[in-house]
């Protein structure tokens, strides 16, 4: 019997579909917005991500420092502050190494080279952090450390870069809650109509004894078919859009940093949430509206 | 099978509908309620089928107190008493068949026997060919044998007409009228048809109760009718 509203929803979105496509209509406007939202606010936390996962600090040492013992005592000190994830050792030669190999330019890079010779450079730490919004507290932390010249963490930049997108993500997550809210009442309301221009077919219903739940379960099954059919149009788009945009930036937005998740299963993902969202939205709308007309009925 | 004892009952806007009614309708009886618009009449037949609540008395259908039910146990009840009304109220977008199942599947009835039974009662009102029709696509006549089939499709034992014949012709008003009869005799089903066609009531003549302002005015166990007032 479990079949039975099944089928009856399935049918009433056929014998209704005026109703039905005006409602999931209603659904694709949102879901659609929403999809967009979910790939911005996404990649904006997998951006976040890799740049607080390259904040690294460099934690010069002081020349008077630069022999084993010294060095292994800073390297266990700075382990030793929370939120440390990794210590990495940077001799001066390979220091100057990497200042000499920021010159694109060849003949720049043989200019320097001599310099190697008296090298200006320090030996170096580079620490890795567990969590970007941590890497000012340690830099202090680490800067009181003996033998330790100078700390640098990229600036305040980045933590007010790192912050900012972190902000940007946390609006976009509430945008969508409320875009789902609004979805709902947009279905509510739809299919609301629906019901009032079948409210005498519930009271048929009711006369021949069926009960609310026996009333209800069509027209909840017939919201979340409405709800997936309207979820359709987005899924499709998200694919199709996703896969160009990957396509066209051969999955890079302006550095190594900022790399889209491969389409495949990355669109696959957002496709299933948003049926997800449709399906519930639909549910609850649906539900909603029915038990809105049944309550206090004799 | 159906008792009416001292009921009352006033609207919540005021309107007094029904004054110390009392009928007592026995099992197997067929009784018409008549009067004019405004006499009580529908009033009477929501306090039977339990969509209203008397305000005093007692109202009894097949044994259960229909005043005292809970919203949630009306539909329950309403499964013992079958209710054919004037505008047949039939699902609009169901076929005829569809209509019919529809009242069995509601009390889980297994699928082979709602199948069984649909076409049955399908043929006991005469329309065996109909089944994959719509209602808009039947004729008067014909919605409210659809109309009758399933209100008898669970076989109550009650059936409540509400001026079943009030959309209809003489001609298709006694087709219906003689329908009412054979489910009367045949299954033995209880009849209370409520009417205002006077023909009708001294044509096939029953007992034959007469509501005027909310009053009890006659209750002729010989049946007919004749205007008091000519």
């Amino acid at each position: 019997m479990i079949s039975r509203p099944i089928k009856e929803g399935f049918r009433g979105v056929g014998r209704h579909w005026g109703m039905a496509l005006s409602s999931a209509i209603a659904v694709t406007i949102t879901l659609t917005i929403i999809s967009i939202f979910l790939v911005f606010s996404w990649h904006l936390r997998v951006f976040t991500k890799n740049i607080e996962y390259s904040m690294k600090i460099a934690v010069i040492v002081d020349e008077k420092y630069e022999n084993e013992a010294a060095e292994e005592k800073i390297r266990s000190q700075i382990e030793q502050v929370e939120g440390v994830k990794a210590v990495e050792f940077s001799s001066k030669e390979a220091e100057f190494q990497y200042y000499l190999d920021q010159y694109d330019d060849a003949a720049m890079r043989e200019v320097m080279a001599p310099f190697g010779d008296d090298n200006p450079m320090n030996d170096a730490f580079y620490v890795e952090v567990e969590d970007g919004d941590l890497i000012e507290v340690i830099s202090s932390q680490i800067r009181e450390i003996d033998g330790v010249e100078k700390v640098d963490y990229g600036g305040q930049t980045t933590v007010d870069v790192v912050s900012a997108m972190e902000t940007i993500r946390r609006v976009g997550v509430i945008f969508v809650a409320a875009l789902s809210i609004l979805a709902i009442f947009l279905i509510q309301n739809t299919i609301k109509l629906t019901i009032s221009a079948r409210q005498d077919e519930i009271t048929i219903m009711r006369n021949v004894g069926a009960t609310n739940g026996f009333i209800r379960a069509p027209f909840v099954w017939e919201g979340m078919i409405i709800g997936f059919l309207g979820s359709l149009l987005p899924i499709a788009l998200t694919i199709w859009g996703y896969m160009a945009l990957y396509q066209h930036t051969q999955g890079i937005v302006f550095s190594a940093l900022f790399n889209l998740e491969k389409p495949i299963p990355f669109s696959l993902y957002i496709s299933g949430i948003l049926a997800l969202i449709g399906i519930v939205v639909g549910y609850i709308g649906s539900w909603l509206s029915v038990t809105k007309y049944l309550r206090w009925k004799r | 099978m159906i008792e009416c004892t001292h009921v009352y009952k006033k609207y919540k806007n005021g309107t007094n509908a029904l004054y110390d009614i009392n009928i007592s309708v026995e099992q197997g009886e067929f009784i018409y309620i008549i009067g004019p618009t405004g006499s009580g009449k529908s009033t009477l037949i929501k306090l039977l089928d339990g969509e209203e609540v008397p305000t005093k008395g007692v109202v009894k259908v097949v044994g259960i107190d229909v005043g005292s039910l809970r919203a949630s146990q009306v539909p329950i009840y309403r499964r013992n008493i079958g209710v054919v009304f004037q505008d047949y109220r039939l699902l609009p977008t169901k076929t005829v068949f569809e209509n019919i199942t529809y009242a069995l599947e509601v009390i889980k009835m297994k699928k082979p026997q709602v199948r069984a039974r649909a076409k049955e009662v399908m043929g006991v009102v005469g329309l065996g060919e109909k089944g994959n029709a719509f209602p808009h696509e039947l004729s008067g006549g014909q919605q409210q044998r659809v109309a009758i089939a399933r209100a008898i499709a669970n076989r109550p034992k009650v059936l409540i007409a509400d001026e079943p014949t009030g959309n209809l012709d003489p001609g298709k008003s006694d087709e219906i009228m003689a329908l009412l009869e054979r489910i009367n005799k045949r299954y033995g089903t209880t009849i209370l048809m409520v009417t205002h066609d006077l023909t009708l009531v001294n044509k096939h003549r029953k007992r034959t109760v007469v509501l005027e302002h909310g009053h009890i005015v006659a209750d002729l166990a010989e049946g007919g009718y004749v205007r008091h007032d000519q």
